[in-house]
């Protein structure tokens, strides 16, 4: 699939995004924010990074740019649409996504491998995947918010747990409302979600030798 | 503003000119002749340091610049050290993350690509006042260091009443370059245009004498600079990719464009239009915005052809990027403002200051000792808040972008990263106050024996290494007399273990309100590259063997900062250090062990912390240990040369050390249990202290 990782001042994280892309034969490129032509592409990714230097908020600049309103066509046109990190801010930013994230419960930034228990299968990102993923968190804003909690529920792809998938406050890493480490859209083709996927996709790197991530990209190679 | 130069200087001056120079020559020479920019209180014996070798692609330059090192396929490694103390005494964010930003930048000005970061910080304590300085050092690091996507892979954490009054922060990066793309500092043509890019602002008047002279007490926050690390990210992302098309570049530090200007131009000349440096505030005069430090500021040298191609990268981002002036072939700096000369001096005057060799003499040294038991002497040590579990400050810092960090912060004692050409390095920092405040001529070398100890217990051999050397004031005979033998130090066990020092740091004038020294804190950053396997450690329970030699070197330890001086200062053997280090990786190779940790603070003791702290109890029949037969230096001594080992094989590594002519000695085992230390049969709970270690950082800091 043609995918865009998406570049804006600030993003830290397309080259390792396009990496891992390219694990599961996507034909992924990093594009420019002010070079961004949504038609050209079948999937985007928004990763990871601090656009535009989080200024006012985390990713209200981005979230506000044309190249978003091109993000937002995609999504509309059931085009897959995935943001990570500062991507799931600035989609959260700019309503494509429903709810906030808020500072961290600790008000620090915070690197930590987690688990996230698969929520919600009906979405082309987690058809027939695992139940439980291991991969890192590295946010200082990644306290989801929703004021109806049972929607939170409802639309949460991945929910922190513990390693056998049990949703536990004890292991909620920074405070979100019922766990919550990622949602979709009703549709399920727009994903956002704290966790950096990329990252736990070449095995040497994640603490037990999993690639977990990789079954989150792999809708973006076929 | 305060001058810091002398009246002998001044005289220098006045005669060269044979006139009297106006406020902002005066300036001009003050930034260029500061301590920190010409180290001429310490240039005479940096030049002993081996700085060459193979391997050696670009050794320093006049002490200024990263040094490059080869690491196969056509690319080179540079590192590089620095550290902002004095800023961060004052205003601990900002000071921190401005050192992020220049140390970044000084990577990049070789047009190479920051990989890895690592921190070095020390500060008075626990209290209050700690505690704020830490938080916002942390918190200033890991700002830069995330938003820039570069990775904090690892660093020291230290507290020592010394450092109460003026912390240490100092930061290492290592970035990567094509050994046939790296950008020189200096030009050597004239014609090319000088092209800036940044906003120049109000910040940081004056920053290279402020770290050139102890710290006033008054209101010094005007010359502390600060972090835009978006503008940052911006400059990193757009000089790569502009590093093809400039024939220099050099990052604007301390000493603002006046430094910038003349080095880069390195005996030629420059002529400058103030009025075309982008400003970030108005009414700036001519004086200021030659010496202002405001950070994200780069100077080019380009020729006219390409001026435009580089300056539209930076426009991209609506970054400001102005062709300022000209280098000249006539020798003479010259700033001119709206038509008007403002500077105008001889490029060799200010390339020249007078170099000074202060008087010397050896300190006397009185320490008390204070009777302490066995069991007391463990708590303590294992309390101790610089072997305490760093996890509150790494899990702050983004040590995972890259998706190239092999080993990671906590999991051993160097980080291991990956390269694009498929290689992995190991990198690690390390400063030893308490051997430099007794010995430090010992301390020098044995800085060096730990840091390559460091890169072994992973699997790498050094291969190049930086230094910073952290003193007071230089006139002072006692400090300098500690500096001087550092660098013997330093240079003997460089180039014993073949680790040429391709680069480094100054920084005197770290002194408590007292006008007292700290205590000598020489530190050495070094790299090196794994020799076929990496390890990542883990706990298993197996036998304990311990390398090396355990002596009665209880002087300059952590014992004897809390509890006076016993037995020996330890000195450095290197031998046992290099043969201890290739035994080790030849045990990764050979996967002959799962766990090992090289001894050093805390000693023996210290080292049993992260065993205990993982779920298993440690069995130790101390008649076993070669050495000594004293309890006290068995548990404490910092002897160098040492290794403990985790393996199911202790059989190997007693034949192997016999071959080497090292020793090695089954002095344990290691069982699944609650964290409890078996002396000889005799059971020491430990869990109280496990338990802190874990928390400590994040019980106080949170």
């Amino acid at each position: 699939m043609r995918t865009a990782v998406l570049k804006f001042p600030g993003t830290t994280c397309e080259e390792d995004v396009v990496k891992a892309l390219r694990l599961v034969k996507a034909e992924a490129e990093v594009v420019k924010f002010n070079s961004f032509d949504p038609d050209r592409y079948q999937g985007v990714v928004i990763p990871g990074g601090f656009s535009f230097g989080d200024y006012l908020r985390a990713g209200t600049i981005a979230a506000n740019s044309e190249a978003m309103k091109g993000v937002r066509e995609m999504a509309d046109q059931g085009k897959l649409v995935l943001g990570i990190c500062n991507g799931f801010q600035i989609l959260v930013e700019s309503g494509i996504l429903k709810g906030a994230l808020l500072p961290n419960l600790k008000l620090r930034f915070i690197t930590k491998w987690t688990y996230v228990r698969v929520s919600r299968k009906d979405t082309p990102f987690t058809r027939g995947i695992k139940d439980v993923l291991l991969m890192p968190i590295a946010h200082a804003e990644g306290r989801y918010y929703l004021e109806d909690e049972e929607e939170a529920r409802e639309l949460a792809v991945f929910q922190y747990s513990n390693p056998s998938g049990l949703v536990v406050e004890e292991v909620n890493p920074n405070g979100s409302v019922q766990n919550v480490a990622g949602i979709a859209n009703q549709a399920g083709n727009v994903i956002g979600l704290m966790p950096h996927p990329e990252r736990a996709s070449f095995s040497k790197l994640t603490p037990d030798g999993s690639t977990d991530g990789l079954e989150i990209l792999r809708v973006f190679g076929k | 503003m305060m001058l810091t130069l002398s009246s002998k200087e001044m005289e220098l001056v006045r005669s060269t000119l044979d006139r009297e120079p106006n406020e902002a020559e005066w300036k001009v020479v003050d930034a260029l002749w500061s301590e920190h920019c010409s180290y001429k209180s310490s240039k005479t014996f940096l030049r002993s340091l081996p700085t060459t070798g193979q391997g050696v692609i670009m050794s320093v330059e006049d002490w200024q610049d990263a040094g490059a090192v080869d690491v196969g396929d056509g690319w080179a490694l540079v590192l590089k050290v620095e550290s902002h103390n004095h800023p961060s005494a004052v205003d601990p964010y900002n000071g921190a993350a401005t050192g992020v930003g220049g140390i970044l930048r000084d990577i990049i000005s070789k047009g190479a690509r920051p990989i890895a970061l690592l921190d070095m910080i020390r500060v008075g304590g626990l209290d209050a006042k700690g505690k704020w300085l830490l938080k916002n050092i942390i918190a200033g690091i890991a700002s830069y260091g995330n938003s820039v996507g570069v990775p904090v892979v690892g660093g020291e954490l230290s507290f020592d009443p010394t450092y109460t009054d003026n912390p240490l922060v100092d930061v290492a990066c290592v970035g990567v370059v094509k050994a046939s793309e790296i950008v020189p500092s200096v030009v050597r043509t004239p014609g090319l245009k000088l092209v800036l890019v940044g906003f120049t602002g109000l910040d940081g008047i004056g920053g290279a004498s402020f770290a050139s002279r102890k710290l006033s007490g008054m209101d010094e926050i005007g010359a502390v600079q600060i972090a835009d690390p978006f503008a940052g990210k911006i400059l990193i992302d757009a000089t790569l990719e502009v590093r093809g098309k400039v024939e220099a570049m050099k990052d604007l530090g301390g000493g603002g464009l006046a430094v910038a200007v003349t080095e880069m131009a390195n005996g030629l000349g420059a002529r400058v239009q103030l009025e075309r440096v982008p400003l970030r505030v108005k009414g700036m005069s001519p004086e200021e915005i030659i010496i202002s430090e405001t950070q994200e500021r780069m100077l080019f040298a380009v020729k006219s052809e390409n001026v435009q191609e580089v300056c539209r990268a930076f426009e991209d981002y609506n970054y400001p990027c102005e062709v300022i002036g000209e280098i000249v072939s006539e020798p003479r700096i010259t700033f001119t403002y709206e038509g008007k000369v403002v500077v105008d001096l001889p490029s060799q005057l200010l390339l020249s200051p007078p170099l000074f060799v202060w008087p010397m003499n050896r300190k006397v040294r009185t320490e008390e000792v204070k009777e302490v038991s066995v069991r007391e002497a463990l708590s303590t040590i294992l309390l101790h808040p610089d072997l305490g579990n760093k996890e509150w400050a790494y899990s702050q810092f983004d040590y995972e972008v890259g998706v190239s960090t092999l080993v990671k912060p906590g999991q051993a004692d160097s980080a291991v990263i990956e390269l694009p050409n498929g290689r992995q390095i190991a990198v690690k920092g390390d400063a030893n106050q308490d051997l430099c405040e007794v010995d430090a001529y010992e301390c020098g070398k044995a800085i060096v024996a730990e840091a390559f100890r460091n890169l072994a217990s992973v699997g790498a051999r050094g291969i190049a290494a930086v230094d910073h050397l952290q003193f007071g004031d230089p006139r002072k005979p006692e400090v300098y007399q500690d500096f001087v033998d550092s660098i013997r130090g330093i240079s003997e066990a460089a180039k014993f273990f073949s680790v040429p020092i391709v680069g480094g740091k100054v920084s005197f004038h770290n002194e408590d309100k007292n006008g007292n020294p700290i205590k000598p804190t020489p530190l050495i950053v070094m790299a090196g590259l794994v020799e076929g396997k990496y390890l990542k450690p883990r706990v298993e329970e197996g036998w304990l063997v311990l390398l090396g030699i355990t002596r009665n070197e209880l002087r300059g330890t952590l014992f004897s900062r809390l509890f006076g001086g016993r037995g020996e200062v330890a000195r450095a053997r290197l031998m046992e250090d290099l043969l201890a280090s290739e035994l080790i990786i030849k045990a990764i190779n050979e996967s002959k062990l799962t766990w090992n940790k090289d001894i050093n603070k805390g000693g023996l003791a210290g080292s049993l912390l992260p065993i205990l702290a993982s779920g298993h109890a440690v069995h130790i029949n101390t008649k076993a240990v070669i050495g000594t037969r004293d309890l006290l230096s068995i548990l404490f001594s910092e002897s160098g040369g040492r290794f403990l080992v985790l393996t199911d094989d202790p059989h190997w590594f007693h034949i192997q050390a016999s071959r080497k002519g090292i020793v090695a000695s089954t002095i344990g085992k290691v069982t699944k249990g609650k964290a409890s230390l078996f002396l000889d049969d005799v059971e020491l709970p430990l869990e109280r202290e496990v338990e802190r270690y874990l928390n400590m950082l994040e019980e106080e800091l949170s």
